[in-house]
């Protein structure tokens, strides 16, 4: 596949900043009644070209990282403290032009559900060229011969810029929707769910593309998945979130051998495998605890097989004290209190 | 081995689609055919539009079926329409929806979800009502059982809500309970315990037949595995047989995209197509423009269903082929 | 029973159910919104002078006395009196009851048919489908007001009763295609099917299940219908089609009319029921704006968007996410 000249990323060779950086980011929804804390003081960093996974269940806050990074949230949400960088610079609160500048030219979002960003009523590339025309000052012939460029990159006939979105099949769309993402050339790409709702076939083809795309491109990538599987596979590195709070972040391939937090261990010990002999899966006894009122000390105690009262320090810390992401070993990082005994 | 007690003969539902102009249609089930056990779980396995969740419908008589039977304790019931035969099939068949969220109705407490098909049925009477509904609640694992019993479906979480739908399904005794993809909306770490469920009931001689797309979890809680696509079946067998050495080229690549956490994504060849049904199918094999073995008659001839091993069939000619004699003659295929 | 799963605590935020006061539910979820608060007081208020009105009317409404005739509000008639003599403060709360009986009679009767044949029609389909749709449509094309004016020309009674008959007649087949588009919205969800599985029959599950889940567009269309009632009432009677020999708020008007008040500068006996029918007619609409708020709940937090929007015009904040 050869790529057009112009459609080749501007990020610079090597860069010690990450691209995207949050600092305690803490978002609030606030309502008449009460205020739910979706995101309580995480600190993340994504680095030039890398893939990083955020696993988490419903409600753990992943979505609203993801929305919080792209400078989408609207209220009742909020930001009430913390700091997003982009390439070292703050974007909560810029002006409306800094951030109409930054979405989708410095920063990207690929949807759950193709049908939730496409328009139905209108031929793809039209849309594609509504995009670009919204960001660049482009004739819309120039725009349409790009947009032909993207789908053929993500591996689409060219000709189905004609087609309306319910002319292609769920796995098309979402394709499409990853073009529209990288049209502006974007260095970070953030993926919420975006295979979700696709069988477990489109799924492979989609990820095999995002891979291919990646390296050639060499953009980052946030995948943000309730799916831990998936990130296994295709992630260089893995936040795992609970209630709001990043638990454990590791190299994939230390989180697959080396699981520490008892929360990452329950959920790989959730999944039935596929090869191997089958033993009872344990999942994890309880539900996510409501943001608007979570429990006291470790968010996890609740439901964490490790507290059990035994060892009574232990126990006072567990439910009096937030644990507090700490090293264990080289770039793996847990928030436990057993692992600062 | 128990004898059956559903039998599925020949199964096939068409939708009509296209217009007035161009009639054409929609083949969601083909001639399907099987058989649940008491005391095993059965798992049909496809993905989206490969009409699964269109069998589990025809099973439990929500749409009529265009051809083909359901045979259940011995009795031919497709096409039963007086009421006294359909309320007493409705109380051995049962179903599990997938959708927690919806599968309850928001307006009503747990309790009337639980005594409606018990009073339906004339299973309990007025009295017996409350401590029958309690004792469900104990079976799925919702304690305390009054507290639940009382509470509204949003008051609950998907897993319990999940439970509670579990336990509508058993309060009639059936013999049969389908559940159509019960886990797949449900958070990661609670489907363990939904999927430990049914496999702790299979324990009351219950027939269980499992949709899902998820073959990891169809080998987790199954007996047997059916692999259903376009409509027709396409490999069937021991779920650990079939998933270690599938025969149908179709079950090999779902296997294969299955992402698994030790393997590193490896590229695998997938051609273009899809599992849906097919709109007037020509003869030959549905599969063919996505399979690595296709060969000539692949293009011509629909593959028939074929003992290839003891207890492992499918839908094949290169695999499973219907003359026997190729098989031996050149065994090293 | 083999071992299972141990439970879990019921979800958090189960609300106590403890209410020192029995507030019915809807009425807490009426009050929640602004609008509706506001329609509620109006519409009670409205509903308590009707109750009283025997109590407050200071004289006969129908009493005349030619020496107070024509007379300017004062002190001794509030409202002031008719050509007639008659006492309007009387009358507008004697007339009260009449409208809000009228109104709520025929909204109770418009909404029981529109509810049973859009719910059945939707939940049944096929023929029954199909020979309910074709009877909605035969009285949708049907024009009220019209109708009203040539059928009360050949009635010989225009009582009450035969006016909320005809009300109703007209106004269902409106709330009967809006609440059958809901239940086939309905119809597919899965306890919908869940129940079918379970082996209700077709007349329990319109009633028990989707009945319950509709309630809050019954009761919109409940609302409708009065206080179209009410304008359609007052307004044919103010035209002399209506019953002019009872006390209404339209047959005040229409004796003014009719006996030139206007010629003679007296617009108390316009104004005064007029502004009841209003003030009632705006208590039902806020009413309705308040029932859609809670039944929609994007509404909600349009207003919340609203007013947050108008706040950081006037304080630019940082944190404006």
């Amino acid at each position: 596949m050869t790529l057009a000249l112009d459609v080749l990323p501007h990020v610079p060779e090597a860069r010690a900043t990450p691209v995207v950086a949050l600092e305690n980011l803490v978002v609030d929804y606030v309502s008449r009644t009460r205020t739910t804390r979706a995101v309580d003081g995480v600190s993340l960093s994504i680095g030039a070209g890398e893939i990083v996974g955020l696993a988490g269940e419903s409600g753990c806050g992943k979505s609203t990282l993801g929305n919080a990074i792209m400078q989408v949230l609207r209220p009742p949400a909020q930001i009430s403290s913390g700091r997003v960088l982009f390439d070292g610079k703050d974007v909560v609160g810029r002006s409306r032009g800094d951030l109409r500048r930054y979405r989708w030219r410095n920063v990207s979002m690929v949807f759950q559900s193709a049908m939730n960003a496409l328009n139905p009523v209108m031929r793809v590339g039209d849309q594609f060229v509504d995009m670009m025309r919204a960001h660049e000052r482009v004739s819309k012939k120039e725009a349409l011969v790009r947009a032909g460029e993207l789908l053929e990159l993500v591996g689409i006939d060219r000709r189905r810029l004609r087609s309306y979105p319910h002319q292609l099949s769920g796995g098309m769309r979402q394709r499409v929707v990853i073009g529209m993402a990288l049209a502006l050339r974007p260095e970070l790409v953030i993926m919420d769910e975006p295979t979700t709702a696709l069988d477990v076939v489109v799924q492979r083809e989609i990820l095999q593309q995002v891979r291919e795309l990646q390296a050639e491109l060499g953009f980052a990538v946030l995948f943000i998945t309730h799916d831990l599987s998936l990130l296994l596979e295709i992630a260089n590195r893995i936040a795992i979130m609970y209630a709001g709070e990043i638990v454990e972040e590791a190299p994939a391939a230390s989180l697959r051998v080396d699981p520490r937090h008892p929360y990452t261990v329950g959920l790989l010990g959730s999944f039935p495998p596929l090869h191997g002999p089958i033993e009872r899966l344990t999942g994890i006894p309880g539900s996510p605890p409501d943001l608007s009122a979570p429990p006291s000390g470790c968010r996890f105690h609740p439901r964490c097989p490790h507290c059990t009262g035994e060892d009574v320090a232990l126990h006072a810390r567990q439910v009096g004290e937030r644990p507090l992401l700490r090293v264990v070993s080289g770039d793996h990082r847990v928030a436990c209190h057993r692992e600062t005994a | 081995m128990t004898a059956p007690i559903l039998e599925v003969r020949e199964l096939s539902k068409q939708f009509r689609s296209g217009g007035v102009l161009h009639p054409s249609k929609l083949h969601a089930v083909d001639e399907v055919s099987f058989a649940l056990t008491p005391g095993r779980i059965t798992a049909l396995a496809g993905e989206s539009g490969s009409g699964k969740s269109t069998v589990a419908r025809l099973i439990l008589r929500l749409l009529e079926s265009t051809d083909g039977e359901i045979v259940f304790d011995g009795r031919d019931v497709t096409r039963k329409r007086r009421r006294r035969d359909v309320l007493r099939y409705r109380s051995q068949v049962q179903m599990i929806f997938q959708d927690p969220f919806g599968s309850l109705n928001p307006a009503k407490t747990v309790r009337h979800h639980l005594a409606r098909p018990l009073r339906i049925h004339g299973i309990a009477g007025r009295r017996d009502v409350r401590s029958r509904v309690e004792a469900l609640l104990e079976v799925v694992g919702l304690v305390p059982p009054k507290k639940f019993a009382d509470a509204y479906p949003h008051e609950l979480s998907g897993g319990q809500r999940q439970r509670v739908a579990i336990a509508r399904a058993l309060a009639v005794n059936p013999k049969v309970v389908i559940a159509d993809e019960p886990i797949s909306m449900l958070d990661v770490s609670i489907r363990a315990g939904i999927l430990n469920l049914m496999r702790d009931l299979k324990e009351l001689g219950i027939a269980f037949l499992y949709v899902t797309h998820d073959l990891a979890s169809a080998r987790y809680v199954a007996d047997d595995i059916l692999v259903m696509y376009a409509g027709q079946i396409v490999e069937q067998g021991p779920v650990d047989d079939v998933l270690a050495s599938p025969l149908h080229p179709y079950t090999r690549l779902l296997i294969a995209s299955i992402p698994d956490g030790d393997r590193n994504l490896e590229p695998i060849e997938i051609r273009k197509g899809t599992a849906a049904a097919a709109v007037d199918p020509a003869p030959g094999c549905r599969f063919v423009d996505r399979c690595p073995l296709a060969i000539d008659v692949c293009r011509h001839e629909t593959p028939q269903l074929v003992e290839a091993e003891p207890g492992r069939i499918a839908r094949c000619h290169v695999t499973a082929p219907r003359q026997r004699e190729d098989l031996h003659a050149h065994p090293a295929a | 029973m083999s071992q299972l799963q141990p439970t879990i605590e019921l979800a958090p935020a189960l609300p106590a159910r403890r209410t020192r006061v029995r507030v019915p539910g809807w009425l807490t979820l009426l009050l929640r919104s602004p609008k509706s608060r506001v329609g509620v007081v109006i519409l009670g208020f409205m509903i308590i002078v009707a109750l009283i009105a025997p109590l407050i009317s200071v004289s006969d409404p129908t009493a005349f006395s030619l020496v107070d005739a024509r007379q300017a509000p004062s002190w001794h008639h509030l409202f002031g009196t008719t050509d007639q003599g008659s006492d309007i403060f009387s009358q507008v709360v004697v007339g009260a009851r009449r409208s809000l009986i009228l109104g709520a009679a025929s909204g109770a009767i418009a909404t029981a048919i529109a509810a049973t044949l859009g719910i059945l029609a939707a939940y049944a389909g096929g023929i029954v489908d199909d020979a309910i749709n074709f009877l909605t449509n035969v009285f949708l094309v049907i024009p009220t007001i019209p109708l009203l004016v040539v059928a009360s020309s050949y009635l010989t009674s225009r009582t009450m009763k035969s006016m909320v008959l005809f009300l109703a007649l007209t106004l269902w087949a409106f709330e009967a295609r809006i609440l059958r588009g809901q239940a086939l919205s309905l119809r597919n969800r899965d306890f919908v099917l869940a129940a079918k599985v379970a082996g209700e029959s077709t007349w329990r599950i319109v009633f028990g299940e989707l009945v319950p889940n509709m309630i809050s567009r019954i009761a919109a269309g409940f609302v409708l219908v009065f206080y179209i009632s009410l304008l359609v009432d007052a307004g044919l009677t103010f035209l002399g089609l209506g019953d002019t020999t009872h006390v209404s708020w339209g047959m005040t008007i229409y004796w003014a009319q009719t006996n030139s008040a206007v010629l003679q500068g007296e617009w108390w006996p316009f104004l005064f029921p007029g502004l009841a029918l209003v003030l009632t007619v705006l208590g039902l609409t806020l009413i309705l704006a308040g029932i859609d708020e809670v039944s929609n709940p994007r509404l909600r937090d349009e207003v919340r968007v609203r007013r947050h929007f108008l706040r950081s015009l006037v304080l630019p904040t940082r944190r404006a996410a």
